[in-house]
């Protein structure tokens, strides 16, 4: 374990990951992501599997140009694990038999190794990603003596089959890709991977249809066991050392070499399961299915117990939660795998959840596997180890018949998921460990809701565009998504936070001078310079008016860049109204118009604004269809009902901006809480054109 | 001195279950001293009928949470017996640890955190953790160590999950036994030094004796715990399908309560009847723990139970550490076998902490529970409770009235009464 | 100020009130952050004067009901404590019989009429007498689980449960699933929390700490029946911990 001190803000290393990625990428890799839409992406898994092969460097070639070969005897074999073993080379995890099934665990000597496995429980994914992970300590008595816990033993992963190898490649393309995962990157550069060859096919694998019972890269070294003797082929020049270091091998004979290359070539006819569709057809087929009946069956019979996902070697959404001790002082803040099937995962603070319907989370995890992150990433996420369908009690969570059957029985009304080109600003780097910041100010709003006025005790000054968040991490309670409500350039910021989950219950208690952290900001926020020039709608909902008004107020500094400008803002009553007071400035002013109205007014109340839902403010308003951008922002609910009344007005699609709210865990397009069919709102959102999100079935 | 005294203790505390004493003196004379017990009725007997055979050891588990493994292990062997299902010497071995390691709980608690506050003054050790802080962390890990051999064997210190008809759902790995091995070594010392905290403030156990009988399970190998026949100090053994006729459950005109009885009109089992039986087979170790407070056999002495328990702990550790041993040398072996339903009746007999606990059950053709019997260590202790008050109530009326509520109260506490067990069924009430 | 806490306990085996004590060292620990103002298993003192009360056991007599209810009225906040408390446990096998007829079974011809200790009513969780604010459910309850609990109470935050199967925790313990192994497992419709503790010894989910609150009952009994178990033995095993709950 390696210490970090947070607030030192420089981590004990910094290091550049080195190995190139560019196989696994999509398109151009100059940090930016394009917009993978529909037409691409097969040529994108074909670069794919073509490009793999510089992951780990150089596999050994012979003089003829062939791919060198070493082999060994058996017992010499067993000699070299068992100096792994013995050496120090770091712990040695293998293939180790667990009752009638097979796990990934240290060994302690060969023989335990098993490679005649048919496929591990877990994938071994859970030696870079555990099942749970201290992602830091800390001792809330001395506010932000924060110790992030980088794990950097040396491991040797020994057995891999190749679907895990290019499962593992997939990880490494999630957590290091874009927003480097520190703790993840540390435990994978520390990890040597011993591949192995499949000897015997577990009977729901369909590796054999998708090409990934077969790996060229990926690995230090690959053996395969040839019954006598062990062939081995170098990936690496750390495998090439492990290998001369502990082991007399000599090259493979002619004989030997044919040997593993027929047991390659033969091995996909040893599958009982087929894919009866090409997977580069998986994207069109889920396009075209969205309503196929096979959802809503098969949802029936799900337990919904999230195995299929938790199995599953490329799955990848973590949740992370604070865990105090019983001596109140020292916590944990923990990341433990999760799993989209869970009814729990899109809930929100508030109590919403976004994928409510069982059906819905089913077929999310198709929709994932097969299109959205093929369109993010550019593979399939999924290398048909069969491990879910294996779990699967009811027997409905397996890919290859899913697909099969949507190739014999297609719907053919194709809906389209297109992603939003974002240039993804922000922070790269130490992103799970948040910075030290002070409360400056406490300004109580309503019952429920409060302005905080925040400085980065670093003295840095937050660089956001109106319409992102930052998380707010208070140590022992955890962490909570609040949109900025201030207007950018200025050395403090502000959040408008309701009360109403454990983060924010807790931070309503907090006093001006205590410490909370940041981390941030994240998100899309509002083009402001693309709507320079333009009249502006600011339409407001209850709590939306908080990034509402970080933008507004921005307007309003640079009024001489925007035409007219008219507030629309509802709440439910007139003791929830929040920014009264900037309600009131703002309606002063001579060149902005504002209305608001609630939706109910006791008697006797005061209240000067109307009485009755956002909705009956638009009608009577007089304004320019064309020239305005409307900014929208409110309620789930309340998105549906304002844009009917605007487009009654003949406003175009195009000329309509929301912000959505999700489940903003980690804020870097990992965790997959915020996911809206392929968008993370994270990443993409939460500020949305509304063109590019009005067909998304998931997103109103 | 002819003082009037009016004694009442509602709730007993530092017991397990809920109990009353009752004490009323008029002018020097005792006129009523009861111990009556106030817990729920349960009603067991009546919840197991028509349960699978494979559940009962689950639902009579939570009959008591002290000594779920001796209900476990007397109910598995009640229904092996019924069903004529043999265990492996393997599985013998691991339920014997998996008593002991309740024992060592069970008997830690007691006499660690609920004697020892009495012995040095204090109303529980939560205050002790101030004046006493190195003995709690002796007693604190000794109680670790003994949850951890439970844990290590049955996967849960409290309601077992491993043990099953036949034998275990999952044995420990060798590794395991090895690490337990070491725990339990470094546990003897500290059970001396526990040992000697309690001989430092031994004076504060009463001298008081009573002569009565001892009954106890008891076998010519070992000290007995997991199995025997019925032992009587009065003389006599007799097969454990006998129990009816040893413990003669009876029901007092004047009240609901069964009260057992066999030679005298009560007798007493548990610790203090395990040694006065079975002392011939305790180790070396635990001889000498015996010695360092003079006790010898046949004690009479009701309070010297707390003593016997402690030369239990040791002696549990020991016979663990050899029990352990015989498991290594043997090897440990995943074992199956197929549970062939029978029909028949038979009764488990195992030492819980407390003492004799029968289970007796008859089962039917589908494997299913047609009758059950549960008869619980402290039921057949009550009734030795009330007259070892009768007759040291009127032996210490002259004392200032808190020392006797003290002393009756250690009296209770002595027996280390699981009340939760004794009411599975029964109220007993004495008024 | 240190949070006062007390623990009651009523028809139970008292073994989640073991379970704090075998929280071993980390009791020192509990001691210090709350102030244990009663607890009868272990301690002498006693207090009505307490902010959290933790409850262990069912309720079966109006003397039961009676002694809740001022608990009640003393707590400001009053957490259930384990199976028999949170869903009634073992305690409500009896139900299936009327009161006449289990004390026919258990005291046959003795006379107990008229005795208020014998007053019984069908077993009751603690819930269905007085509102509960938090459930430590189990059988026992977790430790861990209990810690955390009191950890949260202490500094503000809301302790919750976990919202999902006992399946969650038995795959991330990598357990060979019992259904394999040819046993039942009430794991697929049981509210996680025990770190899936029987399915990862080798034995099924025995549904102690009571379903979710939207279980799966349909499709698991699909699945059982898939996997050949009887309606009788799905009855039996659905009514341990959680008798008649709608389940079948």
């Amino acid at each position: 374990m390696r210490a970090i001190l947070a607030h030192s803000g420089v981590h004990a290393q910094s290091r550049k990951f080195d190995i190139s990625m560019s196989g696994l990428i999509v398109g151009d890799h100059d940090g930016t992501r394009t917009l993978h839409s529909s037409g691409t992406w097969s040529h994108a898994v074909v670069r794919v599997l073509s490009g793999m092969k510089e992951r780990m460097g150089t596999v050994q070639h012979d003089e003829q140009g062939g791919i060198r070969i070493q082999a060994m005897s058996k017992r010499e074999w067993l000699n070299f694990v068992d100096r792994l073993i013995k050496e120090n080379e770091g712990e040695v995890i293998g293939v180790r038999a667990r009752g009638s099934r097979f796990q990934y665990a240290p060994l302690e000597s060969a023989e335990e190794l098993r490679l005649d496995y048919d496929v591990t429980i877990l994938p071994p994914k859970k030696y870079l990603l555990p099942t749970h992970e201290d992602l830091m300590t800390f001792d809330i008595s001395k506010p932000f003596e924060v110790l992030a816990n980088i794990d950097e033993g040396k491991r040797i992963l020994l057995g891999v089959h190749p679907y895990d190898v290019l499962a593992i490649q997939q990880m490494d393309e999630i957590y290091l890709g874009t927003h480097r995962d520190e703790h993840y990157d540390a435990r994978r550069k520390n990890t040597i991977i011993i591949a192995s060859d499949i000897l015997n096919v577990s009977e729901r694998s369909f590796a054999g249809s998708l090409g990934t019972h077969v790996v060229e890269t990926g690995f230090d070294l690959l053996v395969t066991d040839l019954g006598d003797t062990v062939a081995v082929t170098i990936g690496s020049e750390e495998g090439k050392r492990l290998l001369d270091t502990h082991s007399e091998t000599r090259e493979a004979t002619l004989e030997e070499k044919k040997h593993v290359k027929r047991l390659r070539k033969e091995l996909p006819s040893r599958y009982a399961r087929k894919l009866k569709v090409d997977k580069y057809m998986w994207q069109k087929l889920l396009e075209e299915n969205y309503d196929h009946p096979i959802w809503e069956e098969n949802s029936k019979k799900c337990l919904q117990c999230g195995s299929c996902t938790l199995v599953c070697p490329t799955c990848f959404c973590y949740d992370v939660d604070d865990v105090m001790s019983l001596n109140l002082k020292e916590g944990r803040r923990v990341r433990t795998w999760d799993g989209c099937l869970l009814r729990d995962f899109t809930r929100v603070a508030g109590g919403e959840i976004f994928r409510e319907n069982i059906k819905d989370r089913y077929r999310h995890r198709y929709y994932r596997k097969g299109l959205y992150l093929p369109m993010r990433n550019g593979f399939v996420a999924c290398v048909g180890c069969g491990r879910c369908a294996t779990q699967c009690l009811p027997d409905i969570a397996d890919p290859c018949e899913i697909m099969n059957t949507l190739a014999s029985f297609s719907m053919h009304e194709k809906v389209n998921f297109p992603i939003p080109d974002v240039k993804v600003a922000g922070v790269e780097e130490g992103l799970l460990i948040p910075e030290p910041a002070t409360i400056l100010r406490k300004e109580r709003q309503t019952d429920m809701e409060t302005l905080y006025e925040i400085r980065p005790d670093s003295g840095r000054r937050l660089e956001y565009r109106p319409g992102q968040f930052v998380e707010v991490s208070i140590f022992g309670v955890g962490e909570a998504p609040i949109s900025i409500a201030s207007s950018p350039g200025r050395d403090t910021f502000e959040l408008l936070v309701r009360r109403i989950g454990h983060v924010t219950t807790k931070l309503d208690t907090m006093k001006v001078g205590e410490k909370i952290g940041i981390r941030g900001p994240f998100g899309n926020g509002f083009d402001v310079s693309g709507i320079a020039g333009r009249d502006i709608l600011f339409i407001s909902g209850g709590c939306g008016l908080a990034p509402t008004r970080s933008l507004i107020e921005y307007v309003l500094e640079n009024r001489g860049d925007f035409g007219k400008v008219t507030i629309l803002y509802g709440c439910k009553e007139p003791g929830a109204v929040l920014f009264g007071n900037d309600l009131q400035e703002w309606s002063r002013k001579n060149d902005v118009l504002v209305k608001k109205t609630v939706d109910q007014c006791g008697e006797g109340e005061c209240w000067d604004g109307e009485v009755g839902l956002i909705t009956t403010l638009i009608p009577p308003l007089d304004f320019d269809p064309e020239r305005t951008i409307s900014i929208v922002v409110g309620p789930p609910v309340m998105y549906k009902f304002v844009i009917s009344e605007l487009k009654k007005k003949e406003v175009p699609d195009e000329n309509i901006v929301v912000s959505l709210e999700r489940r903003m865990k980690c804020g870097v397009g990992k965790c997959g809480h915020c996911q809206m069919n392929g968008i993370y709102v994270c990443l993409e959102g939460p500020v949305f054109r509304y063109t590019d999100v009005k067909d998304m079935p998931e997103a109103f | 001195m002819g003082r009037d005294i009016d004694i009442e203790v509602r709730h007993l505390t530092r017991v397990e279950g809920h109990g009353n004493i009752y004490l009323n003196a008029r002018s020097g004379k005792v006129e009523k001293v009861l111990w009556e017990v106030d817990e729920a009725p349960r009603f067991f007997e009546a919840m197991v009928r028509g349960k699978s055979y494979h559940q009962l050891s689950h639902i009579t588990s939570r009959i008591c949470g002290i000594c779920s493994i001796s209900h476990s292990l007397a109910s598995l062997k009640a229904t092996e017996a019924a069903m004529g299902v043999e265990i492996s010497k393997q599985t013998e071995l691991l339920r014997r640890l998996a008593l002991y390691g309740e024992n060592l709980q069970s008997h830690t608690l007691h006499v660690g955190y609920l004697v020892a506050p009495d012995l040095l003054g204090a109303g529980s050790v939560i205050p002790l953790v101030k004046t006493a802080k190195e003995a709690v962390v002796k007693i604190v890990g000794l109680h670790r160590t003994a949850n951890m051999l439970s844990e290590a064997i049955c996967g849960r210190a409290t309601h077992p999950i491993t043990l099953e008809v036949g034998g275990f759902t999952e044995i420990p790995t060798e590794r395991a036994l090895l690490g337990m091995r070491e725990e339990l070594e470094n546990a003897k010392g500290v059970c001396t030094d526990v040992a000697g905290v309690v001989l430092a403030h031994a004076d504060r156990l009463p001298d008081f004796t009573r002569e009565t009988e001892f009954i106890a399970l008891t076998n010519d190998e070992n000290y007995a715990f997991y199995d025997g026949d019925l032992g009587s100090t009065d003389g006599g053994r007799w097969p454990v399908e006998e129990y009816l006729s040893i413990t003669n459950e009876y029901v007092v005109p004047h009240s609901t309560a069964k009260y057992t009885r066999h030679n005298r009109e009560s007798y007493m089992v548990g610790a203090l009847a395990r040694f006065n039986l079975n002392h011939a087979m305790l180790s070396k170790e635990a001889m000498e723990v015996a010695g360092m407070f003079g006790l010898k056999p046949v004690c009479h002495n009701p309070f010297m139970n707390n003593v016997a328990q402690l030369v239990e702990i040791m002696d549990s550790l020991v016979d663990s550490i050899g029990i352990i041993d015989e498991l290594l040398d043997r090897g440990l072996e995943e074992e199956s076998g197929e549970i062939e339903v029978r029909a028949g009746r038979g009764v488990g007999a195992v030492h819980a902490p407390r003492g004799l606990l029968i289970h007796d059950y008859t089962i039917d053709g589908l494997g299913n529970c047609t009758k059950a019997n549960c008869i619980i260590p402290t039921n057949q202790n009550h009734a030795n409770i009330q007259k070892d008050m009768e007759e040291l109530a009127p032996a210490i009326i002259d004392k200032p009235a808190k020392e006797i509520e003290l002393t009756l109260e250690m009296l209770v506490r002595a027996y280390d009464p699981c009340i939760s067990c004794s009411t599975h069924y029964i109220d007993v009430n004495f008024r | 100020m240190k949070p006062r806490v007390a623990f009651f306990d009523f028809a139970s085996c008292e073994g989640c009130q073991l379970q704090v004590i075998n929280l071993e060292e980390k009791i020192l620990d509990l001691i210090d952050v709350v102030e244990v103002v009663s607890f009868r298993e272990a301690m002498k003192e006693s207090s009505d004067d307490y902010d959290i009360a933790f409850v262990e056991g069912s309720i079966m007599r109006p003397m039961d009901e009676e002694r809740l209810k001022r608990i009640r009225k003393n707590a400001r906040i009053l957490v259930a404590l384990g199976a028999c408390a949170c869903i009634g446990g073992v305690n409500r096998l009896r139900n299936e019989w009327s009161v006449d007829e289990v004390k026919k079974e258990v005291y046959d011809e003795a006379d107990i009429e008229g005795n208020r200790l014998f007053d019984v009513f069908p077993t009751k969780a603690v819930d269905e007498v007085v509102d509960v604010d938090f459930r430590i459910p189990g059988c026992p309850i977790n430790r861990e689980e209990f810690a955390k609990v009191v950890a949260h109470l202490a500094i503000g935050k809301e302790p919750r449960l976990p919202s999902y199967p006992v399946c969650v925790e038995c795959k991330k313990n990598e357990n060979i699933c019992v259904f394999e192994l040819g046993k039942f497992c009430l794991g697929p419709v049981t509210r996680a929390g025990c770190n899936a503790i029987c399915p990862t010894h080798g034995d099924g989910c025995e549904g102690c700490r009571g379903y979710l609150d939207d279980p799966r009952m349909e499709a698991a009994k699909d699945v059982l029946r898939k996997y050949g178990v009887s309606f009788d033995e799905m009855m039996k095993r659905f009514n341990m911990f959680n008798y008649r709950k709608g389940a079948i």
